[in-house]
Formats: structure tokens, sequence, C-alpha cells
């Protein structure tokens, strides 16, 4: 043993070394497969039989049933076409409004102001939100009011009646709260653009308007495309605003397939059948995420 | 010489309309939560009622609504603190070592946040029910942190990748373990980005709506399903007690935001939007 002249590196043994890392993430990764792997196992074990919340006593295997009925029940379908229809309109006006927002203010000097002001209405719960457009629409009459001033409509409006009306609250209402999500993003990523580029441009003659089609556009497509995949997802996973207004009325007309899975589960409590809905939307989930994750979110993991 | 303008001239009009268009609603929600209810439903729209604080107190008599917010606080904030606690090592991991699996693992994390709620619900209601904490807070918290520990996660670890390495070799030539660089020299200097990631981890947890409905069914309601309980009766569905809890809940969430809003289109994208 020679002394040193430096103090010895604290260095733990090669196992250790290796295994720190891994020691690091584990908690996180057993706690997400809690909630990941095991409900997947336990839904498609769960959708092999019929029964309610005391099926572990009545125990009724009836093997891939539940699947079957499933693929033939229309209402799954309609579900699954609501989600994907109201999803993709919702998104396209929400990203056109906010785009539009976005390039008119993110040179603005007020910009921060503007973006409280617009990032108000995501503030609130969007329970809360759902209550505030049924009382604007359906219980309190403001919208049909308004109209009648205006001279657009003659008399009372059911917004629940008919589809398109019934429809076009939820797409309004999550229009209204979520816009400025995508505002937020796009501000942001237009903000870390290069000032300069704009300004050549701009000595060379091109308008606002041309200026941030053919340049400012295209530079901020990664900024949209995260922005666009994490308002989607949510998209796809409304049920609030469903459960709240319109409880999926028209016949099933609104119904999303989160709303369709929760209501067979705890309103008709047929949980076999539910799950066998969850086993399908988690495959589909874990193929999309594992996609989307790899495409859009790379930045930075080769540190 | 080219004018110096920074957008169309209209511009302000636009931006004025959605101004408008997003706050009018607030204020009329405003509006029902100060009104008395008989003014609420009317044959018609009433746009200037009488205001008074009177229904607070029915409102606060009639429902716990300090217990609603009790409920929600403690579940919000243990959630954060879980989110942390598990979160904030294991960013670092993948931030700063390189190991077989490190993309995977970053990855598998971040795929947790895209999975559909509705696909898990049903399981989840038989974990919680077969651990006995089907209408407790500990159940709440237990979900809130685990739908937010990806986002906290991705959030840190974009924030500790900023932070030069030289400065932890610098450290570590000088003789300080691993765990003590991450406390005493990363923690520190990614601090905004870790308030960020508890802000946004926070937000969602209050906006949560499905796990919740099934989970809390009467002492562990939280303010965002406990809106749903003011309504049956003759008074049908009581939307000036339904404003003031939502705006009981907007403000907290105002001020947090308000705190961290240079961060927050970095901590909504799970740090992949600087800015």
């Amino acid at each position: 043993m020679t002394a040193t002249t430096r103090p010895p590196l604290r260095r733990r043994s090669p196992f250790m070394r290796k295994a720190f890392p891994y020691l690091m993430v584990a908690p996180t990764c057993i706690y997400l497969l809690g909630i990941t792997l095991w409900p997947g196992i336990f839904a498609l074990y769960r959708s092999l039989y019929t029964g309610k919340f005391d099926w572990h006593q009545s125990k009724n295997f009836v093997g891939f049933e539940n699947y079957s009925i499933l693929f033939g029940d229309q209402h799954f379908w309609i579900a699954i076409w609501n989600t994907l229809l109201l999803g993709s309109i919702t998104l396209a006006i929400e990203f056109a409004i906010a785009l539009f927002l976005a390039a008119l203010v993110y040179r603005s000097p007020w910009v921060k102001g503007w973006r409280i002001l617009f990032m108000l209405p995501m503030l609130f719960m969007p329970s809360a939100v759902g209550y505030l457009w049924k009382l604007i629409f359906n219980d309190g009459r403001v919208m049909a009011d308004l109209m009648n001033r205006v001279g657009l409509v003659d008399g009372g409006v059911d917004w629940m009646a008919h589809t398109f009306n019934a429809r076009f609250v939820l797409v309004l209402t999550d229009v209204w709260q979520w816009t400025p999500f995508l505002f937020i993003i796009l501000v942001a990523g237009l903000q870390g653009q290069d000032k300069e580029i704009e300004e050549a441009a701009r000595l060379d003659g091109a308008s606002f308007g041309k200026m941030f089609w053919n340049i400012s556009f295209p530079l901020l497509r990664p900024v949209i495309a995260i922005a666009l995949v994490l308002r989607g997802i949510d998209l796809l996973n409304n049920m609030s605003a469903v459960n709240i207004i319109t409880q999926g009325s028209p016949a099933g007309r609104t119904e999303t397939l989160s709303f369709f899975i929760y209501r067979t589960a705890f309103r008709s409590f047929d949980q076999g059948y539910a799950s066998a809905a969850s086993v399908l939307l988690l495959v589909v989930t874990i193929i999309l995420a594992q996609v989307l994750v790899r495409k859009f979110f790379r930045s930075g993991t080769e540190t | 010489m080219s004018k110096r303008r920074e957008g169309p001239r209209w511009g302000w009009m636009v931006l004025t309309i959605w101004g408008a268009f997003a706050f009018l609603p607030i204020l009329y929600f405003a509006s029902i939560a100060l009104r008395p209810r008989n003014e609420i439903i009317a044959p018609q729209p009433i746009y200037f009622p009488t205001l008074t604080i009177e229904t607070w107190a029915k409102i606060w008599n009639e429902w716990p609504i300090g217990l609603y917010f009790y409920n929600s606080i403690v579940a919000i904030t243990g959630s954060v603190f879980i989110c942390l606690i598990l979160g904030v090592p294991c960013a670092y991991a993948l931030a700063r070592y390189k190991f077989k699996g490190n993309a995977d693992i970053g990855n598998y994390i971040l795929s947790t946040k895209m999975m559909a709620p509705a696909a898990v619900v049903v399981p989840m209601f038989f974990l919680f029910g077969k651990l006995g904490l089907i209408d407790s807070v500990w159940a709440l918290m237990l979900v809130y942190a685990a739908m937010n520990l990806s986002i906290v996660v991705w959030i840190v670890r974009s924030y500790m990748i900023d932070i030069h390495p030289e400065i932890e070799d610098a450290a570590r030539t000088d003789g300080a373990g691993d765990l003590r660089i991450l406390w005493e020299i990363i923690i520190p200097m990614c601090l905004p980005g870790i308030i960020t990631a508890g802000v946004i981890a926070a937000i969602f947890a209050m906006n949560e709506y499905l796990f919740t409905l099934i989970i809390a069914s009467k002492n562990a309601y939280p303010l965002s399903v406990a809106l749903a309980n003011f309504s049956g009766g003759s008074d049908g569905i009581i939307y000036n007690a339904i404003a003031l809890v939502g705006f009981l809940a907007f403000f907290p969430a105002l001020l947090l935001v308000i705190s961290i809003q240079n961060h927050l289109s970095r901590g909504l994208t799970m740090g992949a939007v600087k800015g």
C-alpha cells in the first residue's frame, strides 16, 4: 500500500458500477409496469370470463366469446368511428386556429400577455369546462338565445337530439379549452427560430404571410408533429366531456371508445365485455406508442 | 427601407376576437358562481344577474367542499412527491449513464404516457378493490403518480441533458460520489426543470377524470369529480356550486402556471420543445 498524493476516487466494485444506473431506473420501471403490464394481463384474463363484480365466485369461462360479440357489436364500431371522426375534426380545427394565432403573436412584444389570456380556459378542470358548456348550450339556453338575437335561428335549438348538434357541442368545448395547448407549443417553437432569416426575407421584400408560409412554417414541422401527437392522444382518450355533456346521445352518436368502455364496465357492469374492448385498445395503443415515440421524441436520446 | 412590422395590421383584431371567445365564457362562469340559484336557469338567460355571495354559505353548508379541497391537495401533492422521488434519479440515470437498454427504457417510460387510460381502467378498479383502496385518497395518489411519472422523468431528463458534463467530472475528480453529485450539483442546477415537472404533474393530476370517477365514490372525492355530485334532487344540476368549485381549482392552477410560464411549452411537450 502506497500513499496516494490525491484522495482516492470513490469507486464502487465493477458490479456496482454496472448495476448503479439500473438501480436508479428500476423503481420507476417497476411502478410503470404495474400500471401497464399487469393491467394488460389482467384485462386479457378477465376478458375470457363473463359476470360482474362477483365473477370470482361464479367463474364463467367463455373463451373468446366476448371478442366475437364485440366484433359484431355496432355500438363498438360506432364508438371507434366517433372517436376518430371527432378527434380528427377537433384536432384540425384546433391546429388551424392555434397556428394562425401563433403566427400573429410570436414576434409581438405583448406575447406573454396574449399567452396568459389565451391559456385561461386550459386551467379549468375538464369536468368544470364540461358543465360550463353544458350550461351555455343546453341548460342555460345561452347559445340559442344569442343565435336568436343575431337572427341565426328562430326559437329554441335542441342541441342534444341531433347528431350534428351534439357533436358540434363536443368539438367546440374541446376547441375552447385545448387550442391554447397547441398555441403555447407552436409559439415556443416559432420563437426558437432564428430571427435573422426572417429579417433577411423581410429585407428582400417578402410579405409577412409569404415569409411565414415559406420559411417559418417548414422549419416548424418537427414541433408541429410533437404538438399534434400529444394533443391527438388526449383527444383519442376524450371522455369527460362526453360523460358530462352528451352521455353519448343521440343514440350513441357521440360515444367515444373511452366512454364505451366506461359505460360497459361501470354502468352495465359487463366487465368481461369491457375488458375485451380494453385489450383491443391496449394493443392498438402499444403499437401506436412504439411508432410515435421512436419517430417524434428522439431528440437528445443520444447524449 | 423595409417596414418593421411584426405581422399584418389586422392581427390584433383576430387576437382580440379569440381573446374574447376565451374570456367571455369564463366571465359568464364567474357570474354563475356569484348569482342566486333561481337566476341560473331561467326561460331567458340572464346576462346581468344580481351578484351575491350569499349562496356560498349555503353551498358550503350543504356540501363538504373543504373535504373535497383537502382530498385534492393530499392526492395531488402526494402524487407529485412520488413522481419526483422515483422520477428524478431515473431521469439522471437516463440522461447521464451509458448502459445497455438506456434508449429502450426511456422509450418505454414515454410510451406509457401514450397509453389510453380507458384500456386499464377495469383492471385498476379490480386492483384497488383487492387492496381495499376504493374510495380512498391513497388510491388517487397512486394513480396520479403513475399517470405523471413518465412526464416527470422526461421533463427532468431534458433539463439534465442540458447541464454541462464537465461540471460533474470536476466534482468526480474531487471525490464526490454519484449520489452526492446528483443531490448537490445536478438537482440544484436543474431546479427549474424539476419545478416545471412538478407543476405540470400537479395540473394533470387535478384534471384527471376517468380514474377518479371509478375510484372515488364519497369520502375521497377530489374537486374534479366532486362537481358531478352537485346534481340530483329537485334542484337539478347546481351550477353555482360547480362554478365555485371550478374556480377553487382554477386560481391555484393559474398561480402555478404563471410561476413557470417561461418553461411551459417545454413542460407540456415533455422536454421536446424548448422555450
